[in-house]
């Protein structure tokens, strides 16, 4: 038996279990948590009535998937409330929830049971694009439901260390993107404008653009390199739009004051996210040692603080890989202890305008961590309910990052009555 | 269980000089009431109402409404008929071709505006608010909810 059916079977409380003992947690965000964290597998009847020509099929990604293969398998699904599950083709013997034919629709389905129905994707026009350079514009900018995402770099420096962060595959899974389907490592700012020019022809498709790459150390100052490279597709975008400022989020490395100046005032970029990934100093040094040698846990702190006077507050936020805080041998010995210490740091930071959100841990096969299995269902509605009651208490807005404009952290989901 | 429409009721919410009233509940139940032009019917018989603002009192109301199984009602009032429609929400679409349809429609008709989703609600039930009606029928099925003195013989000579 797998590590991962393993622990499923003997989590504590079921989803039926969980929803009835947080009434006051939607149990639409407390499915999509789960799916999420147990991952999904669609049956050969839920396949049959996927059209390429209509649904959004898997695209360029920055993190591989939990079964660690490329396949033309649809994106991902939305619920009925709006609500996006950004979710992997699972392994069945890790036990995923099924996506099935129910009555001529989808329908997650768990134990023969349907859980929720739900719609896959919808593919962008400009999916059946190229840019004039000859790249498909889908391997330029890859489509949510309502955001572009532009991953303009996919190598991390930290990995040329040896040091990347031990959740993460994003090296291996880009060497395996690029041998398989020939994404550019690296993408032109011409080949960006001209993406995005033809995204917007399409009324009412997309509301945010979100950038992010791997870190980039040199520089005269550590990440200059990965400012101007920022500065330059931020440029290329802003071409298209007769506002200068633009929704939009850049998620990237702790830039210190001067760089994130030159970003805000010579750019449209709205909010700016840089990653602590996981909110304890020891931790931190353990999980991602690339980020603790350059500048350490408590000055990636400051730097998000200090951008609060830059970009205004509600428009700073730091993401967490939420349940990587548990992961053996040297995290947290108990899930109470780590929510404990997790809001801890994240009021900390909301004291100062820095609001903190976190994506559900998946064990990926590329990464140092695989084989490792997940926290509980409850864990992560306990995660998703503090830090929304955070944001909740200290007045911070999460517009640039919400369900709509995000849709990959189930607490941000619950800020979309904030 | 759904409710099929009437087919007066049909042909009033496509009157466009009809009234359409949109009640919906906050999180402490108290209630919110707006009039909503964009409430439509659905050829399936679902009733369609276009929420332009995200972060609208409605649209939050209704989002509470999806997550906590609440209902929400809706008032139909014409030149002489009036209904009430008590439904739940269903499903909303912030994506995809309803939507997108939509989008390009209202701008089309109301210039740069902006629209946040299409809200579909189930009508589970349908009152005729019509007063004359609604009299009849309590004194039908309430007999004793009547003063006495509008039942008693005229006085002679009065």
């Amino acid at each position: 038996m797998s590590l991962a059916l393993a622990g499923t079977l003997h989590a504590a409380l079921s989803l039926n279990e969980i929803v009835a003992k947080y009434p006051d947690i939607p149990r639409l965000i407390i499915i999509k948590t789960d799916v999420q964290r147990r991952g999904i597998h669609y049956t050969e009847r839920a396949l049959s009535i996927v059209d390429p020509a209509i649904h959004q099929i898997r695209s360029p990604y920055l993190f591989g998937s939990r079964d660690g293969a490329i396949k033309p398998l649809p994106e991902s699904l939305l619920l009925r409330d709006g609500t996006t599950i950004f979710v992997d083709p699972t392994p069945l013997e890790q036990n995923p929830y099924q996506v099935d034919l129910v009555e001529g629709r989808l329908a997650l389905v768990d134990n023969g049971e349907v859980v929720e129905f739900v719609r896959l994707w919808e593919k962008p026009l400009y999916y059946d694009q190229k840019t004039s350079s000859g790249i498909p514009m889908s391997h330029i900018a890859s489509a949510r439901p309502q955001r572009l995402n532009i991953f303009q770099s996919s190598y991390c420096h930290f990995w040329a260390e040896q040091k990347g962060c031990r959740f993460c595959d994003i090296v291996n899974h880009n060497k395996q993107q690029k041998h398989e389907l020939g994404v550019p490592v690296r993408l032109k700012p011409e080949d960006v404008s001209e993406t995005i020019r033809e995204a917007l022809k399409e009324p009412g498709r997309f509301t945010n653009i979100c950038l992010t790459a791997g870190s980039v150390l040199k520089g005269k100052d550590l990440f200059d390199h990965e400012v101007d490279y920022y500065i330059e597709t931020l440029l290329a975008i802003g071409e298209n739009f007769a506002t200068k400022k633009f929704p939009s989020e850049l998620i990237s490395s702790a830039f210190n004051e001067k760089q994130l100046i030159r970003l805000y005032e010579q750019t449209g970029i709205m909010s700016y996210t840089s990653d602590l990934e996981v909110l304890n100093e020891e931790k931190f040094n353990w999980i991602c040692p690339g980020k603790a040698d350059t500048l350490g846990y408590n000055e990636w702190k400051k730097r998000l603080i200090r951008a609060v006077d830059i970009f205004g507050k509600g428009n700073v936020g730091t993401g967490l890989v939420g349940g990587v805080e548990l992961a053996k041998p040297y995290g947290f010995g108990s899930e109470d202890e780590a929510l404990e210490a997790t809001f801890e740091e994240a009021e900390s930071l909301a004291v100062n305008g820095v609001t903190t959100f976190f994506i559900v841990w998946v064990p990926r096969p590329g990464s140092d961590f695989r084989g490792q299995q997940n926290p509980s269902l409850e864990y992560f509605v306990r995660l998703a309910s503090g830090l929304h009651q955070i944001r909740a208490k200290y007045r911070l807005s999460i517009d640039f990052n919400d369900y709509r404009r995000c849709g990959n952290h189930p607490d941000t989901d619950l800020s979309r009555l904030l | 269980m759904s409710v099929q429409l009437s087919d007066e009721l049909v042909s009033l919410l496509h009157d466009r000089e009809t009234i359409k009233l949109l009640a919906t509940t906050d999180e402490s139940g108290t209630p919110h009431v707006v009039a909503k032009d964009s409430i439509h019917i659905a050829e399936d018989g679902t009733i369609h109402y276009l929420e332009h603002l995200e972060s609208s009192r409605t649209n939050h109301n209704l989002v509470r409404a999806i997550w906590f199984d609440r209902r929400v009602s809706i008032v139909i009032i014409g030149t002489h008929q009036s209904f009430q429609i008590k439904g739940r929400p269903l499903e909303v679409h912030i994506t995809g071709p309803l939507f997108q349809k939509h989008y390009a429609e209202v701008r089309h008709r109301l210039g740069d505006v902006d629209l946040s989703g299409v809200w579909v609600i189930e009508p589970l039930e349908v009152i005729n608010e019509n007063p004359e009606i609604r009299r009849q029928e309590e004194e039908k099925r309430r007999p004793f909810f009547r003063h006495l003195d509008r039942l008693a013989k005229p006085l002679k000579g009065i």
